[in-house]
């Protein structure tokens, strides 16, 4: 304890000393003061500041780096780590379609406008279950208002190459039937589509069964479906008994898809098509419950599809053809109730389109197309169009279209009511599409 | 008659252990580099085959029915994620028919599970932002600790789908190992050079390798992700470039040059393209992972000053 006091005054001492020393000049003494304490404040600061860094640089650097990695802690090698939907939500999305039609004598549009909103497309997509995946796609438009477009449930574990379907689909029926119309490289479908499905095409409610195989060491598809009718029924036509009282009287398709890949920039698709069933045609002598009977069609048709596109400059260089053709065959003499004359087409009717685009940029592609047809509806009247159309995309989620389109066909014909009677005809359509959310990539 | 069951059961029982010994996996990968880390590891008890070719933007890959067949048949499909093969997978997935290699089947394997992920965005993300990554940046084979993780999970992942293969796989592993650490020895000195040196990169893709490099990018071409530079982005990458002293702009093969071009005339630059995958280059080359980063890693030291 002595030993203790002893220090602690010597220490004093010596303490006291250079403290004696500075009492005769105070102003120094407080300048020393302000110094010190300024050099001690930026000293806290940088350590501040160097802490602060150090803070960010550990949060911002995404792992420690040590001479033998080591797994992130919640992604260990068995590729196990947090869900990124856990709540599993499905897929929602939505594709806006407008159209413009500036053609120069008057809108050449059903509705006659000049500006519309063609569709709004909304899709719901997800896994049901281990066994099945669901796909509903809702269209809004001005003039259907809401309609089932698509609500399919899709097999995803058969396995050996085996799909099945059921439910409201797009009919696998040609080439370009199955790509969703605002999907499509030009403004509408081909005529040939228009004319002997619906301007939207083929849909079909029905079972689909399919099988992928390659026996001869490339691609191919087999696909068949049962639907309750072919194609839509006019509202206009009433007929005696449903189409589909009888099985026979079902909508039944058959589509067979061959591939080839010529190299890793070249490949193409030739496939054959046929759907039948039978379809409300309008008698004449009928009354207004009773103006139509239900007579077989049948269409067949084959497509080819040429692509090139350069693996390396892919982003910026490629080419498409397309071609379809498709034949209608009409039963020839249906019977009809006593005292009434049929009055639905007695002819088979060909039609065809092809189609090429080029891409000019990474944005901008180049196409032009030509149809040709006899139309059913005007007794087989020859039907001619060619398209020049430029496709711009901003981004993969918008599309923008401008197309001229010059027809020559025969005077007036019923499916193009707003048309008129010209047989010459220029139109020019635009169309903005925009898409909204995860849009499901559509198939190749 | 008891002698001669025991004969039958044996020589089944042979059959049995050779079938299981020629057993091998085949294996899908969505690009060149996952394949050749694949092999690496299964050796000649898998088969592999890439849907993507290494000078190919893996953004946009066409799903081809051909890739269809083969994912048909496929026992493992091994994919970056992080929703780099978003544009094409979902169809090539569905219309395989394959549960095995579906999300949720024995040979689903999404590779970004077993790697840190750089840029994850923070708050909100919309399309507004480009082409952004929700979940991350996708470029991560770049960094060859991850080549070492990416390694290790398909060892995990075919060793519980052929468990006989387990002392082949995890030999496989240790080798690959081995040689990436003798070459990261001689990449050292380049690694030293390029470390701090200011770059431009075109894209995001080089991020995970300035990671592990060091080198700096100052700037991107791209103003977004997937977004083409307009001239106000080039005028201020320029401005950039000037500034910090940066003289490579690094590129992919599979972007137009054109812009970059421009770019390094007005700054003193040389542009850089370096292959991101294997076989980026022409005739398959560079062959394999060691060999690309090796690439990359000569290329650009040699052009920095």
């Amino acid at each position: 304890m002595r030993h203790h006091t002893l220090i602690f005054i010597a220490g004093s001492a010596l303490l006291a000393a250079p403290l004696a020393a500075q009492q005769p000049d105070s102003a120094a003494r407080a300048k020393a003061r302000a110094d010190s304490v300024a050099r001690a404040d930026s000293v806290a600061r940088e350590d501040s500041i160097r802490t602060v860094r150090e803070i960010e640089r550990i949060q911002n650097e995404p792992r420690k780096r040590d001479s033998v990695p080591k797994p992130p802690p919640q992604s260990p090698a068995t590729g196990v780590g947090a869900p990124t939907n856990p709540r599993m939500l499905p897929d929602f999305s939505a594709v806006v379609d407008l159209v413009a039609d500036l053609s120069p004598h008057s809108s050449t549009q059903p509705d006659g406008r000049r500006f519309s909103v063609r569709e709004v497309e909304l899709a719901v997509q997800a896994a049901i279950d281990p066994y099945f995946r669901g796909d509903v796609f809702l269209g809004f438009d001005d003039l259907e208002k809401v309609a089932v477009e698509e609500a399919a449930l899709t097999t995803t574990s058969l396995g050996n190459g085996f799909e099945a379907r059921a439910g409201r689909y797009r009919m696998p029926v040609g080439k370009i039937n199955t790509t969703h119309r605002h999907d499509l490289h030009y403004v509408e479908y081909p005529y040939v589509i228009q004319e002997f499905f619906s301007p939207e095409g083929l849909r079909g409610t029905g079972i689909w069964g399919s099988k992928i195989f390659s026996p001869f060491g490339f691609y191919q598809e087999f696909i068949v479906t049962m639907v309750d009718a072919f194609g839509e029924s006019p509202d206009s036509l009433f007929v005696r008994d449903p189409a589909n009282k009888t099985l026979s009287g079902l909508g039944y398709s058959a589509r067979l898809r061959n591939y080839w890949d010529f190299s890793q920039d070249k490949n193409m698709e030739w496939s054959f098509s046929a759907v039948t069933g039978k379809r409300p045609q309008p008698i004449s002598g009928g009354s207004d419950t009773l103006n139509a009977v239900n007579v077989q069609q049948t269409v067949v048709g084959t497509d080819v599809t040429y692509r090139w596109r350069p693996l390396k400059q892919g982003l910026y260089e490629s080419f498409l053809l397309q071609a379809e053709f498709m034949y209608q065959i009409n039963q020839k003499n249906p019977a009809v109730p006593t005292g009434t004359t049929y009055a639905g087409p007695t002819s088979d009717y060909p039609g065809a389109y092809v189609f090429g685009r080029y891409q000019m940029s990474q944005r901008n592609f180049l196409g032009a197309r030509y149809d040709w047809l006899k139309d059913p509806e005007n007794d087989g009247a020859p039907f001619n169009a060619v398209s020049l159309i430029w496709e711009f995309f901003p981004s993969e989620f918008s599309k923008l279209i401008a197309e001229y389109q010059y027809i020559s066909r025969a005077g007036y014909q019923p499916s193009f009511p707003t048309y008129g009677t010209d047989p010459r005809l220029s139109r020019l359509l635009l169309q903005a599409t925009f898409a909204l959310g995860p849009h499901k990539p559509h198939a190749f | 008659m008891t002698r001669s069951l025991h004969a039958l059961a044996l020589a089944a029982a042979l059959a049995a252990g050779a079938t299981g010994a020629q057993a091998t996996l085949k294996v899908m990968t969505s690009t060149t580099d996952l394949a050749d880390l694949a092999k690496a590891v299964g050796g000649s008890r898998i088969t592999v085959s890439s849907i993507g070719a290494g000078y190919q933007d893996p953004h946009f890959v066409e799903a081809k029915p051909s890739f269809i067949v083969k994912l048909q048949q496929a026992d493992v499909w091994a994919f970056v994620g992080l929703d780099l093969e978003i544009g094409w997978m979902p169809v090539l997935l569905d219309g395989a028919r394959n549960p095995n290699i579906k999300m949720g089947g024995s040979g689903y394997i999404d590779v970004s599970r077993a790697v840190p992920v750089l840029d994850i965005p923070s708050g909100n993300v919309d399309r507004s932002q480009g082409d952004v990554h929700p979940l991350g940046n996708p470029h991560y084979w770049l960094d060859p600790d991850n080549a070492k993780r990416i390694v290790a999970l398909f060892r995990a992942r075919f060793t519980d789908l052929d468990p006989s293969g387990a002392p082949v796989y995890a030999a496989n592993e240790a080798k690959f190992d081995a040689s990436l650490d003798s070459a990261e020895k001689t990449w050292a000195p380049m690694l030293a050079k390029i470390k701090g040196k200011p770059i431009v990169a075109w894209h995001t893709s080089w991020r995970y390798f300035a990671e592990y490099s060091g080198v700096n990018i100052v700037a991107f071409m791209e103003p977004k992700p997937g977004v083409p530079p307009s001239p106000s982005h080039l005028a201020g990458v320029i401005q950039t470039m000037k500034r910090t002293g940066a003289k490579v702009i690094v590129m992919e093969p599979f972007y137009d040059k054109k812009m970059a071009d421009f770019v390094a005339d007005k700054t003193g630059a040389k542009v850089l393209i370096l292959p991101p995958s294997v076989g980026g280059l022409k005739d398959g080359d560079p062959p394999n992972y060691i060999a690309l980063m090796t690439y990359d890693i000569t290329q650009l030291a040699d052009s920095l000053p």
